[in-house]
C-alpha cells in the first residue's frame, strides 16, 4: 500500500511517503512558514523524492483536525479535492491521535492542544493491539475539567502529549508525577499518520468529509445562545 | 483553425463557491454556483469563518458538477483558473488550495486571477469588447472607474474613499429593517418612491473621479433616528428612493466624467450592484441624452454577482500570454489593480 500523508494542523508541518510500511520521504517543518504556500510544493518533493508519482498512490491520509481553524481546512481541502480528483481512497485520523503516536504505548495518553485561557483540545487515548483507543473523545475543556475526568486514572500512569509551558504548570500543579511531553518533543509525524490510516476505515463519501473543529463560531455560538434553532429542512447552502 | 481552450475556473472570494468549465473565455459549459446566502443571514451579514467553513463543504461537490454539466473529464482540460484575491483569505484560501491540487494532480497549468478583472471581463459573455473601454465596477466590496486600454491592462481611475456602494445597501438596509443583501428590496422601494429627502451627493463638484458614500450613509441614518426621536413616521419607499437618487447621482456623474476624459466605445458594469434596475435604466437615458455613440453592457443577471464563469473569461487571456502561476500561490485579500 502506497500512503500520502499529511498534517498541517498547528504550527508545524509534516508531510509522509510510506509504501508498505517503509517511509521513503518525510519532510517536516516547524518553521513559521505558511501552510497554504508550502503544502503542495511539498507533496511534489516528497513524491519525487521516493521516486513515485501522484497516481502511484492508493490512499491519502490527513490529520482532520482539531488545530487551528486555517490549518486543517488547509490540510482537508487538499486530501479532499486530491481523493476525489484522482479517485483514491481518503482516511481523516484525528490530529489528537496522531499526537497521542508520540506518546508510550503503555501509558494513559492524553495529547492536548492549548486553546488559550487554560483551555484545551483534547483526548484520551489507550494503545490496545498497536491501534489507539479513544477512551475519552476528543474535546475542547477547561483544563479544571480535564483533570477532574482523570482523577479516575494513576497518575504515574498518566502521560500528557504537546503540552505548552502553561499547560506544563497546571498539569504539574495537578498530577506532579505523570510524565509530560513538551511542544518542542511532540512534533505531529506524518509517517506515523500513514501508519495509522492503515488501520482506518477509508471515508465513504468525500464530498461531506470536513475538518473536526469541536467548536462553533462566535456568530453561531452566540446564534444558538439567543434561543435560535436550525430548522431542520433547511440548507444553508444552496446551488442557484 | 485554432484548437479550443477549456479552462476549469474557482471562485470563492466570499459567501459563494463556484466552479465553471469555460471555452475560450467566450463561451460557458457549466457554472455552478452554491451561495451561503441562508446561512449568514442568520447574522446579518457575512461571517468570515463560517464563509470558509462552508466552501470547504461544497467544494468537491462544484467541481464535480461543473465538469458534469459541461460534459468533460479532466483529461479534456487546458488549465485551471482561481481567484487570488480580493476578498476574504479564509474563504479565498479553500478555492487556491483546490485549484492547486487539481493542476498539480492532472499536470495542468494554474491561472491566479483578479477578482476585480473577472467582474469586468463577465462583459466578455454578452458582447465581443473593444480597446479601449471603461468599466464601472459596483459591488459589496467595490466602486471603481476602470479603464482597460488592451486585454488584461487595466488603470483605475477612481475608487471609492470609504464605504463600497453595496456595502451602504446593505447598511441602510439594516435601518430600514431589511436583511442582508439589501440591494434589490432597496431597488424595488426606490422604483415605487420618490426622491424627497434631498441626501447629500459627495465630492459630485470635485474634478476627481473618486466616490464616497459613508456622507450619504449618515445622512440617512440620522434622518431615520431623528423620525424616531420624535415619532415621525417616514415614508420607506421615498427613503429609499432618495437614497438610491443620491447613489445613481454619484454614480453616473463620475463615470460621464471619466468618459469625458476618456472617450470610449464601451461602458462596462459589472459587480453584484450591476443588477440594481435603477443603475441600468440611469446610465441606459444619460447616453441617449448625451448623444453618446456608445453601447453599454451589463452581464446577464446571473453573472452580476461572484461566479467562476467571469474568472474563466478572464483566465483565458492570461493563458494567451503564457502567464501561468505556481503550487506556491498565496490570497491576496487587498489585491488591486495597481498592486500587480
Ligand atoms: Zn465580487
Amino acid at each position: 500500500m502506497k500512503i500520502l500523508a499529511f498534517d498541517t494542523s498547528n504550527k508545524p508541518l509534516s508531510v509522509a511517503v510510506v509504501v508498505d510500511g517503509k517511509v521513503l520521504a518525510h519532510l517536516e517543518s516547524t518553521e513559521k512558514r505558511t501552510h497554504s504556500v508550502t503544502i503542495l510544493p511539498d507533496i511534489k518533493k516528497a513524491l519525487e523524492q521516493s521516486d513515485l508519482d501522484i497516481n502511484d498512490i492508493d490512499l491519502i491520509a490527513v490529520a482532520k483536525g482539531p488545530g487551528s481553524y486555517t490549518g486543517v481546512r488547509i490540510a482537508v481541502t487538499v486530501a479532499k479535492v486530491l481523493a476525489d480528483t484522482l479517485s483514491k481512497k481518503l482516511v481523516g485520523v484525528s490530529s489528537l491521535e496522531l499526537l497521542a503516536a508520540n506518546g508510550d504505548k503503555a501509558h494513559i495518553l492524553v495529547p492536548l492542544m492549548d486553546a488559550r485561557n487554560d483551555n484545551a483540545f483534547a483526548g484520551v487515548y489507550q494503545n490496545s493491539r498497536d491501534k489507539f483507543v479513544s477512551i475519552i473523545g476528543d474535546h475542547h475543556t477547561s483544563m479544571e475539567k480535564l483533570f477532574e475526568s482523570l482523577k479516575e486514572y494513576n497518575e504515574d500512569q498518566l502521560e500528557f502529549i504537546n503540552a505548552t509551558p502553561r499547560l506544563q504548570e497546571l498539569i504539574q500543579n495537578q498530577f506532579p508525577n505523570s510524565k509530560i511531553i513538551t511542544s518542542e518533543n511532540s512534533l505531529p509525524d506524518a509517517a506515523k499518520l500513514a501508519q495509522l490510516a492503515e488501520t482506518n476505515k477509508p471515508v465513504s463519501d468525500i464530498d461531506d468529509f470536513i475538518p473536526t473543529y469541536l467548536r462553533l463560531t462566535q456568530a453561531e455560538h452566540d446564534w444558538y445562545a439567543k434561543g435560535h434553532k436550525d430548522d431542520g429542512n433547511v440548507s444553508y447552502v444552496e446551488e442557484v | 483553425m485554432k484548437k479550443d481552450t477549456l479552462i476549469l475556473s474557482f471562485e470563492s472570494s466570499c459567501d459563494e463557491t463556484s466552479v465553471a468549465v469555460i471555452k475560450n473565455g467566450k463561451e460557458i459549459l457549466s457554472n455552478i454556483i452554491a451561495t451561503q446566502i441562508k446561512s449568514h443571514q442568520r447574522f446579518g451579514g457575512v461571517v468570515p469563518e463560517v464563509a470558509s467553513r462552508h466552501h470547504v463543504e461544497e467544494i468537491t461537490k462544484c467541481i464535480n458538477l461543473a465538469l458534469d454539466e459541461a460534459k468533460v473529464s479532466y483529461n479534456d482540460l487546458n488549465a485551471v483558473a482561481v481567484t487570488y484575491g480580493p476578498g476574504l483569505v479564509g474563504s479565498l484560501l479553500i478555492g487556491i488550495m483546490a485549484a492547486k491540487t487539481v493542476a498539480f494532480a492532472h499536470n495542468l497549468p494554474l491561472i491566479k486571477v483578479n477578482h476585480l478583472a473577472g467582474h469586468i471581463y463577465s462583459a466578455n459573455f454578452v458582447t465581443e469588447l473593444q480597446y479601449p473601454f471603461m468599466a464601472l465596477l459596483v459591488s459589496g466590496g467595490h466602486t471603481e472607474l476602470v479603464l482597460v486600454t488592451a486585454p488584461g491592462v487595466f488603470h483605475t481611475l477612481g475608487d471609492t474613499r470609504d464605504d463600497a456602494v453595496g456595502e451602504a445597501y446593505d447598511k441602510i438596509g439594516r435601518v430600514l429593517g431589511i436583511n442582508y443583501p439589501a440591494g434589490k428590496k432597496v431597488d424595488q422601494m426606490a422604483a415605487v418612491g420618490k426622491d424627497t429627502f434631498n441626501f447629500p451627493r459627495a465630492m459630485v463638484q470635485e474634478d476627481n473621479l473618486d466616490f464616497s458614500f459613508s456622507g450619504l450613509k449618515s445622512a440617512f441614518i440620522n434622518t431615520v433616528h431623528h423620525a424616531d426621536q420624535v415619532h415621525e413616521e417616514l415614508n420607506k419607499d421615498d427613503l429609499a428612493a432618495s437614497f438610491q437618487g443620491a447613489v445613481l447621482d454619484i454614480l453616473s456623474n463620475k463615470t460621464f466624467r471619466a468618459l469625458k476624459q476618456h472617450p470610449v466605445k464601451q461602458l462596462i458594469v459589472g459587480g453584484g450592484v450591476s443588477a440594481n434596475q435603477g443603475l441600468r435604466t440611469r446610465l441606459a437615458a444619460e447616453i441617449k441624452q448625451r448623444n453618446l455613440d456608445m453601447e453599454l453592457v451589463f452581464p446577464p443577471l446571473r453573472l452580476c454577482g461572484d461566479n467562476a464563469a467571469m474568472i474563466g473569461a478572464m483566465a483565458q487571456i492570461q493563458y494567451d500570454k503564457g502567464d501561468f502561476a505556481e503550487l506556491d500561490l498565496n490570497a491576496d485579500p487587498s489585491l488591486d489593480f495597481d498592486m500587480e
